[in-house]
């Protein structure tokens, strides 16, 4: 079993003359999370499209697990869990119809539905159809869906859109606990540094479509401390601890008064 | 794994407006030629109508059962081949237009086997729309007692009702493309008006057999004398059609780009 969950080799894509995505080399291994970060427009979704054989490379190559991802392949994609752009659901349909369709496609057991509504908390919206969802309640129906037939690799596209504060710490605990306690990979972009700094163990800086930086996060962050140390005022950095602490503030407070319905 | 993807597309048809939609509009048809019919036949009152009894009266078409079967040939064979590319713009283009065609085409599923599902499920929603319809048309007729019913009429006439949404249904795959390359429902929906607009030009030309867009208003009569068979020619165009829809669809599912 090859040590290399996803890996991209001199991979291109140009639209109408626009490179989207610039001789990207990349590697992820098994079993680490991998926080994708760049800003809008930096690469990020049309890299997860070609990984999911959404769109075809202009160049290069994509391998997933072990796998080539040539056109219209889609066996290896029993094996991957995915949440790209925006969380869609069939509106029409319940959240546990919708999970239904996803189980009949990847061969799950009947139970896996149950299961991964548990594990997104979305009991109490169940029989609630997608469309009438908050964006919250759909990114975790979402998430469900990528997490139903139990993947080795999950493949995430800004999995923290939509959700609260403390939404984004559960989501971030349960990728944590999903890579440490069963070995699954997470391949996550995010244009949002806090989101990838407190989860991933590696990250890679991607900019105008090329891999700038790639570095692990104690790296990372030894790099980002001595740079803000000669770039910050201390009033900015009192800024961001009040921040920080506000957040933890938010966090707390609201855990004391748990949340009884929908937003 | 067939079965399943083809229980999952009628799955996603639970508590859609549009199966319903399409009833209403396509069990209108046969109350309105219900409606004609009895104006027809009855002149007098039809003239305290005005407008729409002299316009009634001007076409000419009798109050019989003939002629009931023929106006119901022209409702399938016209309004069904909007309605159909209604219900195939639908089925793929909503994909797209609710976002759920990255999940869809992601899934460790062969993407021709959602092609294929997709047009039976409009197979399906299709022949059960015109046997409910056709059912709501012949008890009308009875009940109004149009004259000139028999066995063998009912046969004939029924038989030609339901060959125009059967030939309706072999152009079906091409809409099907047009809302997967445009990625949407509203391109398929104006592609099936400007090809019925075009059938019924190239009707009026020595073509008409030839174009596959004019067999069926060929057939019904919408552009000439109604005709008791097609030429085998047609039957090729209208295979030949159906064979090169399936297989761009399939072609752009599986190697086009596919984002949203």
């Amino acid at each position: 079993m090859p040590d290399t969950a996803v890996s991209t080799r001199a991979l291109v894509k140009r639209y109408r003359g626009v490179t989207a995505v610039d001789s990207l080399d990349l590697d992820v291994r098994r079993g680490e999370i991998y926080g994708f970060l760049g800003r809008n427009g930096a690469g990020k979704t049309t890299t997860i499209r070609m990984l999911l054989g959404l769109i075809r490379p202009s160049s290069g190559e994509v391998t997933v697990l072990g796998r080539r991802i040539l056109p219209g392949e889609t066996n290896v994609f029993s094996r991957v869990g995915f949440l790209v752009e925006t969380a869609t659901a069939y509106p029409n349909l319940t959240v546990r119809e919708n999970l239904d369709i996803q189980r009949r496609l990847t061969g799950s057991p009947t139970r896996t539905v149950a299961d991964s509504i548990a594990l997104l908390r979305l009991g109490p919206y169940a029989d609630r159809r997608a469309g009438q969802l908050s964006l919250g309640n759909k990114q975790r129906l979402a998430l469900a869906r990528a997490l139903l037939h139990a993947p080795e690799l999950l493949v995430l596209d800004e999995p923290a859109n939509g959700l609260d504060p403390a939404g984004i710490v559960e989501i971030r605990e349960l990728l944590r606990s999903l890579a440490d306690d069963r070995g699954v990979t997470v391949f996550m972009s995010s244009h949002i540094l806090a989101e990838v700094a407190h989860l991933a163990d590696r990250i890679g800086i991607v900019h105008e479509g090329r891999l700038i930086e790639e570095s692990s996060r104690d790296e990372l962050a030894a790099k980002a401390r001595a740079f803000a140390t000669e770039a910050y005022t201390s009033e900015e950095r009192e800024q961001a601890l009040l921040t920080l602490d506000l957040e933890r503030y938010f966090l707390a407070r609201t855990d004391e008064n748990p949340k009884s319905g929908d937003a | 794994m067939f079965g399943q993807v083809l229980a999952t597309e009628f799955v996603k048809l639970h508590r859609s407006k549009a199966t319903g939609a399409t009833l209403a509009v396509l069990a209108m048809m046969p109350p309105s030629v219900a409606l004609f019919m009895w104006i027809v036949r009855e002149p007098g009152r039809a003239a305290e109508l005005g407008l729409l009894g002299t316009k009634a009266s001007l076409v000419g078409i009798e109050a019989t059962w003939p002629a009931y079967f023929y106006m119901l040939t022209l409702i399938f064979g016209v309004g069904g081949m909007l309605l159909l590319a209604f219900i195939v713009a639908y089925l793929f283009g909503r994909e797209y237009s609710d976002a759920t065609a990255k999940n869809m085409l992601a899934l460790p599923v062969g993407r021709h086997w959602f092609v294929v599902a997709k047009l039976l499920v409009a197979a399906a929603w299709w022949m059960a729309l015109v046997a409910v319809v056709l059912v709501e048309a012949l008890a009308i007729g009875l009940a109004m007692g149009l004259p000139g019913f028999s066995a063998e009429l009912a046969a004939t006439g029924i038989a030609h009702v339901l060959l125009a949404p059967a030939i309706s249904f072999l152009l079906a795959p091409v809409v099907a493309w047009i809302a997967v390359l445009s990625r949407g429902e509203v391109a398929p929906i104006a592609f099936s008006l400007v090809m019925l607009a075009l059938g019924n030009l190239f009707g009026r030309t020595g073509w008409a057999e030839w174009f596959p867009y004019s067999i069926v208003p060929l057939l019904i009569g919408v552009v000439a004398d109604p005709v008791d068979s097609l030429p085998a020619g047609s039957y090729a165009v209208l295979a030949a059609t159906f064979v090169a829809g399936v297989a761009a669809t399939i072609l752009q599912l599986r190697f086009a780009d596919n984002a949203q």
